[in-house]
């Protein structure tokens, strides 16, 4: 479904991404992992379409998404959880909401969309008229989900959706992920510093270091690999 | 009320707009009812006028959060479009109005498709050499703009100077019901969006490209029809008047002075300005313009909303509650999250939040 080949991403003459490769088949969970800078988050910038690559190539679905600019890539169902949410805080939760189905394919079923949010989220129903600002940590990345579901994705990408949360709200986080997979269908990208509930959670996994795919494989696999173990999980 | 509600959008309150109703009539009956001396009747049509100017960059200012110091640009093309029309053309003056509007927003087109993509100080230092260089082509351009003796139009009849009051309130009146469209429906929280955060508005599929375009468009045609219905009113333009950064300021003025963003302040902060420039002109010609810097300089520290920010605290005093983006406008949107305020509430737990 995604294929990323090859990209170099910059930031000014700094190298952020040195010919990274990824690949996310349908109805999969992957996950992208790896510790503070290593280009996780700039990985999934270059998708989303806020940092162009200077070379390689982005594939969605067989087309390249090079010259597609980044609103017409939500429409064609890629959807960012962003890292820090990203709200708006200014607006109410609603509006938030609302705003997730701005794209042509997911305006008509705006509605349909809210009912299916606020049944995966009661919570959000009742901060609904609320300024997003006034949300807890925890709540404001229900809504960032909601949002992102919003726009009926087809891939949905979660950059670090565990960050800064409570640890009861973390596992919360990772179920929601599973359950979107298992019971949505969702194809989900999802980058994480928190290796082993990533890794847990996915069906393969990458270990990224400072701009390179160290390893790559089934999660089962790394989560067993000893380098990994004691590089990561101090194991 | 229940009846009327039935086809009005449902973004609309029914009440707002059965006060507009009102105050129209109002405003509409009020030079048949009252004898108005001349000056009187010239004020409140310019008032009219600056007021649909004034809302017009809002949509840009306040909506998009994009402040331009270079609408006189607009203002001007519109006004000496017009008044080239009605000189050398036999075009009915509206028709002359609207075709000066519309080359006014073809030319914001022209510059703000490449300035647009920058936001905030830069967007705004930006319009400030478009203003600054537009002007200084007008005023060489003499065989169209008359250079710096300006152009005259035929002094128009006693009659005619009465109906443009009409006009002005029909065009104003234009101008809000557009401003309520675009700030309520579905475009409206696109532009708030961009306003708040371009990149997280793109990743929804809000295009800060197209929008802002779109916006400016619009901004530029009803400055560019207010310019065109200045040159009417007063029979005669310059451009160091018409494109001069004064102008530009102006417009800046009366949307922070109201209250960026919002459409009733907007329109409060046109109001003022014209009371304050009557006065501060025939009292203080020298110092004006400090006195507006110091009224721009008291609003951004003491009261961001402006007007309208004054007014939320008096509905509050007495018990109102606005709902949660009501006050989506300020510099930034930063003054409404801090004027609405509300401290986070404790975590849901598990079993809450999970179906």
């Amino acid at each position: 479904m995604l294929e990323i080949d090859d990209i170099e991403v910059y930031y000014g003459d700094a190298q952020a991404i040195f010919g990274l490769s990824l690949e996310v088949g349908e109805g999969e969970v992957v996950t992208l992992v790896g510790s503070n800078g290593a280009g996780k988050t700039t990985t999934l910038r270059a998708v989303a379409g806020i940092r162009a690559p200077r070379s390689g190539d982005i594939r969605f679905e067989g087309e390249s998404l090079l010259k597609i600019p980044p609103h017409e890539r939500a429409e064609r169902g890629i959807a960012l959880v962003p890292e820090g949410r990203e709200l708006w805080p200014q607006m109410s939760v609603r509006e938030n909401l609302e705003l997730g189905a701005f794209g042509k394919r997911a305006r008509g079923r705006v509605e349909e969309s809210l009912g299916q949010v606020m049944s995966l989220f009661p919570r959000l129903e009742e901060r609904a008229d609320q300024l997003a600002g006034s949300l807890s940590g925890g709540e404001q990345q229900m809504c960032a989900i909601g949002r992102a579901l919003m726009s009926k994705p087809r891939l949905l990408m979660f950059d670090e959706p565990s960050l800064g949360l409570a640890p009861i709200l973390v596992r919360q986080v990772f179920e929601t992920v599973r359950h979107l997979h298992a019971d949505e269908g969702l194809t989900i990208l999802l980058v994480e510093q928190n290796l082993r509930k990533a890794l847990e959670s996915a069906d393969r996994g990458y270990v990224i270091e400072t701009g390179r795919i160290k390893t790559e494989g089934p999660s089962k696999e790394l989560l067993q690999d000893e380098t990994i173990r004691s590089a990561y999980l101090g194991i | 009320m229940r009846r009327l509600a039935s086809w009005l959008p449902e973004w609309a309150s029914p009440w707002a707009a059965a006060g507009f109703v009102v105050v129209l009539v109002a405003l509409y009956a009020l030079p048949l009812v009252v004898v108005l001396d001349p000056y009187t009747h010239g004020i409140l049509t310019q008032t009219f006028m600056f007021v649909a100017a004034a809302l017009a960059w809002n949509w840009l200012g306040g909506y998009v959060g994009q402040i331009s110091f270079g609408h006189a640009a607009m203002f001007g093309v519109g006004g000496f479009v017009t008044a080239r029309l009605l000189l050398s053309t036999d075009l009915p003056f509206f028709a002359a109005w609207v075709v000066g509007g519309l080359v006014a927003g073809v030319y914001g087109l022209l510059w703000g498709h490449p300035t647009l993509r920058l936001r905030g100080p830069y967007f705004a230092i930006a319009t400030i050499g478009v203003g600054e260089a537009t002007r200084l082509v007008a005023t060489f351009w003499s065989s169209f703009t008359g250079g710096s003796s300006g152009i005259s139009l035929p002094i128009p009849s006693g009659d005619f100077k009465q109906a443009l009051y009409w006009y002005a309130l029909y065009f104003m009146a234009a101008v809000v019901l557009l401003s309520y469209y675009l700030r309520k429906s579905r475009i409206g929280l696109g532009l708030l969006a961009i306003k708040g955060d371009v990149d997280a508005a793109g990743d929804v599929g809000v295009s800060a490209t197209f929008y802002q375009d779109v916006v400016l468009v619009l901004s530029g045609i009803v400055v560019g029809i207010s310019g065109g219905f200045y040159a009417s009113f007063f029979s005669f333009i310059e451009p160091s008047d018409m494109f001069g950064f004064e102008r530009s300021i102006s417009l800046v003025l009366m949307g922070v002075i109201g209250g960026i963003g919002t459409i009733l302040g907007a329109a409060l902060g046109a109001v003022v300005y014209v009371i304050l420039q009557e006065n501060l002109i025939a009292s203080y010609p020298d110092l004006y313009l400090g006195l507006y810097g110091l009224l721009l300089v008291a609003v951004i520290l003491f009261e961001p909303l402006g007007l309208s920010g004054l007014l939320m605290r008096g509905a509050r005093l007495v018990g109102y509650r606005p709902g949660a983006g009501v006050a989506a406008g300020g510099i930034g949107g930063a003054a409404a999250t801090e004027a609405t305020g509300g401290a986070p509430e404790e975590e849901p737990t598990l079993e809450e939040a999970r179906p």
